[in-house]
């Protein structure tokens, strides 16, 4: 068994180092990680992420089940809106970080990482008894892109008819663009102001349309130095704006207040899967948090190295990278408690050295410069 | 005073021979003036019997942008293919095996600041370490000459295809 491509492999194939991830074969880069971070921190970068996981949960009920398998309070999700959730296992460990996006009063859009769709599917299927609802799997019939940096915004202007600056940050609408109805957000995963673009009807075998309205915003945002991203770029823009990864820094062993999520998580929700162990971590009190970390010496932290205070081991790095903003190494991993303060001098071991470091706040860029917050 | 170019023997190069100071193997330059490992090194061996070690444009194009490289400290010894430092992109890391044997008597301390020169300049500004090397005579024969490693560059492609 071969693995998947979406509607782009012959772009990604053309110009890209590809890769492996969740089965997918993935542009790694194309021009470079480092030109594509930039390029989507100073102007605009696009990504194919049409690998993740996409399901619509429909009919009259289906307001209740997600409010039952998900942290978040979805009641309140207004029609046209998204708000980043997580489902928990009945330990309060994380199944998945998602989207859901109300689409109409009871059709939701799910959108779900790639390496879990078969998990969530399985997972919602599992918890779907007695609920009156739908679940429909539509991963490999809509195409999906994220256009994101400060450009972002002229570059989709110049193609799509609705006023994009009147779209509030974590909301989508409906418009129609090269003949593809699309369903567009201002959501994204970089930390800059941006966009998600959900190519509906758009199946897998018929690239044509997507892969049209993939070369179109390229060319219109030439000008403005739009780049084509791959996932390197993709790791390390989250990264430096402090989200999370599925499998490196949240996966079932951890719990959502551990991850420091708690803006994720309503405690004063009726019920929901995961809500009792939750409780009861609170008020047993939480042991570790997951916490920035920048080293203060050249190097670079990747994932388990252990991060030390004192010569002790108080914790371990989840995610890491080089920043190409910042021009040092960076990462998140969890540390007990008591040391999860910024300022904390820490050392982070990396093969069989010890790198001086500290624990710092999320995101990592100067939000005043960087970033959808960023002073204009 | 014009550089005298030599071949991988120490025989001074031709004019020739110097406007080809190079070969280029689908894209990937190879100087005729040094010598190669397996883990794609160079070794240079220079006037004064020293080696200047540096990676290869093959494998600083497989890397791609590389952020940080960690080097072995002035006065270390090392011993012929032994990892004596690394070499990293942001998404992989990668060992620098030593060449020969001998001691480290020089190290570019402006890879710290610009590691990206490994990228840009592979074979000059980006030399890594010297070494003095204390069984050259001996070890010269584990190392590939400029066309051998070509060589060894075209079944490299062939396989990945």
């Amino acid at each position: 068994m071969g693995l998947m491509r979406t509607h782009l492999y012959e772009y990604h194939k053309k110009y890209a180092f590809l890769t492996e991830f969740a089965n997918f074969e993935m542009p790694l880069w194309y021009e470079g990680i480092v030109p594509e971070h930039l390029a989507v921190r100073e102007s605009a970068g696009i990504f194919d992420v049409t690998h993740m996981g996409r399901y619509i949960v429909s009919k009259e009920d289906s307001r209740v089940f997600l409010d039952n398998i998900s942290t978040r309070d979805v009641e309140s999700i207004k029609v046209g809106q998204g708000k980043y959730s997580i489902i928990c296992n009945e330990s309060g460990g994380i199944i998945d970080d998602i989207m859901i996006f109300r689409l109409e009063e009871n059709v939701f859009l799910i959108v779900c990482n790639a390496v879990n769709r078969v998990k969530d599917y399985n997972w919602m299927k599992a918890h779907s008894h007695g609920f009156s609802l739908k679940i429909k799997d539509l991963s490999n019939n809509i195409a999906m892109f994220a256009v994101q940096g400060p450009k972002a915004i002229e570059i989709l202007q110049q193609i799509v008819d609705l006023d994009l600056s009147s779209l509030r940050y974590g909301y989508g609408t409906w418009t129609r663009i090269k003949d593809i109805d699309v369903f567009i957000s201002r959501t994204g995963y970089t930390g800059e102001d941006g966009f998600e673009l959900f190519l509906w009807n758009t199946p897998l075998e018929e690239y044509g349309k997507a892969y049209n309205l993939w070369s179109t915003i390229l060319n219109t945002g030439k000008e403005y130095g739009i780049k084509p991203c791959g996932l390197g770029a993709r790791d390390a823009l989250r990264i430096e704006a402090g989200f999370c990864l599925y499998g490196n820094d949240i996966n079932e062993t951890v719990t959502p207040l551990e991850a420091r999520l708690d803006f994720a998580v309503n405690l004063q929700k009726d019920r929901f899967i995961g809500k009792e162990a939750l409780l009861r971590q609170v008020a047993e009190g939480i042991k570790r948090l997951r916490v920035g970390i920048r080293l203060l010496e050249r190097g670079i932290p990747r994932s388990g190295c252990k991060i030390l205070f004192d010569k002790e081991i108080i914790g371990e790095v989840t995610s890491g990278t080089f920043s190409p903003l910042l021009k040092c190494g960076i990462g998140m991993g969890y540390v007990l408690t008591e040391y999860a303060k910024p300022k904390t001098p820490v050392n982070v071991q990396i093969r069989d050295k010890c790198f001086e470091a500290e624990i710092v706040d999320m995101p990592f860029y100067d939000t005043a410069r960087y970033g959808r917050k960023r002073q204009k | 005073m014009p550089k005298t170019y030599r071949d991988a023997e120490g025989d001074a190069m031709s004019h020739e021979q110097v406007a080809e100071k190079s070969i280029k193997i689908n894209g990937y330059e190879i100087r005729r003036d040094r010598f190669y490992s397996r883990e794609h090194e160079w070794a240079l061996i220079e006037e004064n019997g020293n080696v200047r070690v540096g990676i290869t444009d093959y494998a600083q194009k497989s890397l791609h942008d590389i952020v940080y490289v960690e080097m072995p400290s002035v006065g270390s010894k090392v011993n012929q293919m032994n990892p004596i430092g690394t070499v990293e992109s942001i998404k992989s890391v990668s060992e620098i095996y030593s060449p020969v044997s001998g001691e480290v008597i020089n190290v570019n301390n402006r890879l710290s600041d610009s590691p990206e020169l490994l990228n840009t300049s592979p074979y000059d500004d980006g030399w890594i370490v010297v070494i003095k090397p204390s069984a050259l005579d001996d070890e010269i024969k584990n190392l590939m000459k400029p066309e051998e490693y070509a060589d060894y560059i075209r079944k490299l492609i062939r396989e990945k295809k």
